[in-house]
């Protein structure tokens, strides 16, 4: 139907869906990717994100995952709002209407704020991943593009076109970011797929020029995960996470919630000056300490209020 | 589901012509898929052209691109494939029983029902890709990386949930008279072929057509049968460890 080369729909344009009845304005366009277009709506005087795909089934796939998460996570707000087609120039359009996920990928969320707040974000993502393994999905396509940051570390994923059932192939994946590229484990969905891609996105975000070099220089059979460890080693940011990563990326970590555990504690080990290795602190972590002692003194502050 | 996948880098240029061995295959049953791998220049005008007819013809799709491509776009192919089958018979039966073209006529409620059950049959069901690959001269400095696609093809293939086999051949074959060699009989685990293309003797011709009636007779031979007599598949994995006991299968 369109392809990302194909011309976007101005702002302004309307869908009006043919089963459901709804009617969609185009605010614009959130983002392209390989299965559609991601436009910001408003329906009435409500926003939220419309994705027009390229193939029913594959749109249709997407959203029976995101109904299915709505089903199991009956106390939060759904996230999945419609599902229907729209007629534009005399071609159907599927489409479905999600709520609308503010922030920017990790990478850029970085950039902007600083590498201190990856413990932070990445101990958000480990507990979504979770959450969602639970639910009986492995996420599939952990990658910058898909990890929206917002305020103060806020995590939300967007595109489930990756989510699999466990125990099934992976749908969807990007090749730097998958288990199977790096010889380190089958391309098979259980928890530990996604962890793996975590901490691949952690160097993607961190130490992204010298990942890339690696990809290129580096031969088909000597891919290992040894290689990645040893870019987390000789990196600052990275080497505080260095066990962390290196469980990760070698599939010792069974499920999302244990590895979530884990980076909490090595975040706080940090943050301690005397378990510190060495005593020093590193910066990243020094920030965190700040926020913490902040959170403390809110939290103190709040106590005494009531 | 039964799929060849044509690895090849330019025109074919002995024996039948390849777009109708590819329809054959086709109307026998098997979706016909092809790579067109060149990294600097182009396969031609020509080349190109009969790629895209071939593929057209065979029922499936072709792509050309870069070896540093190639692994994810064998990759796409098939599992694209495997989708296209499966959504082409569950379309036939929903015009037979509701009378609509396809999925996207049902209501959407309808719509996500029967996407599930073409999921599962996606995953559930039996494949088998037959990689057929070029083994002319200018192929040879392409063959680490059609070798790589091969192994992660194999990856996806062990990761699904039905039953799933590759097998490999590569053309022309070693005596004048074969258009194409087995080199990998039905497998769910292929691992490195190295050994294997670094014995090729890379030859001028390229008998494409040949090549794929030849492999269309295979799958009909075995019927798909993953071999599991102790010499087979097992020792032809380990191949590269006691340096090549080849399956003599000549075709
Ligand atoms: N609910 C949402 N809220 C805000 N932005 C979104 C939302 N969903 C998607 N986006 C933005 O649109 C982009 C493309 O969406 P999405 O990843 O779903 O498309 P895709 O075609 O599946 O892409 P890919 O090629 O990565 O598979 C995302 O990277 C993200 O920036
Ligand atoms: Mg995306």
């Amino acid at each position: 139907m369109i392809t990302s080369s194909e011309k976007q729909l101005p702002p302004g344009t309307v869908l009006r869906g043919k089963w459901n009845g709804k009617r969609y304005r185009l605010e614009r366009l959130l983002g392209l990717g390989a299965n559609g277009q991601v436009y910001l709506a408003s329906n009435g005087s409500r926003t939220c994100a419309v994705k027009i795909g390229k193939e029913t089934e594959d749109l249709q796939a997407e959203a029976n995952v995101l109904a299915s998460l709505d089903q199991r996570e009956r106390r939060r707000p759904p996230f999945l709002l419609d599902v229907d087609d729209a007629e534009l120039q005399g071609r159907r359009f599927p489409f479905y209407a999600m709520q609308y996920v503010p922030g920017s990928p990790v990478k850029t969320y970085l950039r902007q704020h600083g590498a201190q707040w990856f413990g932070v974000i990445g101990y958000r993502l480990l507990e979504r991943l979770a959450e969602l393994h639970e639910a009986g999905w492995v996420f599939g396509d952990v990658k910058s593009d898909n990890v929206l940051v917002s305020d103060y570390g806020r995590v939300a994923l967007v595109d489930y076109g990756g989510a699999t059932g466990i125990g099934r192939g992976v749908r969807q994946f990007t090749e730097i970011y998958d288990r199977g590229y790096w010889a380190a484990g089958s391309r098979t969905a259980d928890p530990a797929y996604d962890v793996f891609a975590v901490a691949v996105l952690w160097i993607h975000a961190l130490d992204g020029k010298r990942l890339l070099q690696l990809t290129r220089t580096l031969l088909p059979q000597n891919r290992h995960p040894r290689e990645l460890v040893e870019l987390v080693r000789t990196n600052p940011t990275l080497q505080p996470m260095e066990s962390w990563l290196d469980r990760a990326l070698y599939g010792r970590f069974q499920h999302a919630r244990e590895a979530g555990e884990y980076w909490r504690a090595l975040v706080h080990a940090a943050a301690h000056p005397k378990t510190a290795r060495e005593g020093q602190v590193p910066g990243w972590m020094a920030g965190l300490l700040a926020a913490s002692v902040l959170l403390c003194g809110t939290a103190a502050v709040i106590w005494f209020l009531h | 589901m039964n799929q060849i996948l044509l690895i090849t880098d330019g025109g074919s240029n002995v024996g039948e012509s390849p777009v109708i061995a590819a329809a054959q295959a086709y109307a026998e049953g098997i979706t016909v898929n092809v790579a067109g791998v060149v990294d600097d220049g182009s396969v031609g005008e020509q080349g190109a052209v009969e790629i895209a007819e071939i593929a057209r013809a065979g029922g499936g799709m072709s792509r050309i691109v870069s070896t540093r491509l190639l692994s994810q776009t064998v990759q796409m192919m098939t599992r694209q494939t495997v989708q296209g089958t499966i959504r082409q018979a569950v379309n036939q039966e929903l015009r037979q029983l509701l009378g609509v073209e396809s999925v996207a006529e049902l209501p959407p409620a309808k719509r996500a029902e029967v996407v599930r059950v073409m999921e599962d049959l996606s995953e559930n069901s039996p494949l088998r890709v037959a990689l057929l690959i070029d083994a002319s001269g200018s192929m040879k400095p392409k063959l680490a990386a059609v070798e790589e696609a091969i192994r992660d093809l194999g990856l996806s293939l062990q990761a699904r949930k039905g039953e799933s086999a590759v097998a490999v051949f590569h053309f022309p074959g070693e005596l004048s008279n074969e258009a194409c060699m087995l080199d990998l009989d039905w497998t769910d685990a292929p691992s490195r072929l190295g050994a294997i293309f670094a014995k090729l003797r890379m030859k001028g011709t390229t008998p494409t057509g040949p090549a794929l009636l030849r492999v269309v007779e295979f799958f009909r031979e075995t019927c798909g049968k993953i071999n599991t007599e102790p010499q087979q598949p097992t020792t032809l994995i380990k191949r590269d460890d006691n340096g090549g006991v080849r399956s003599d299968y000549v075709v």
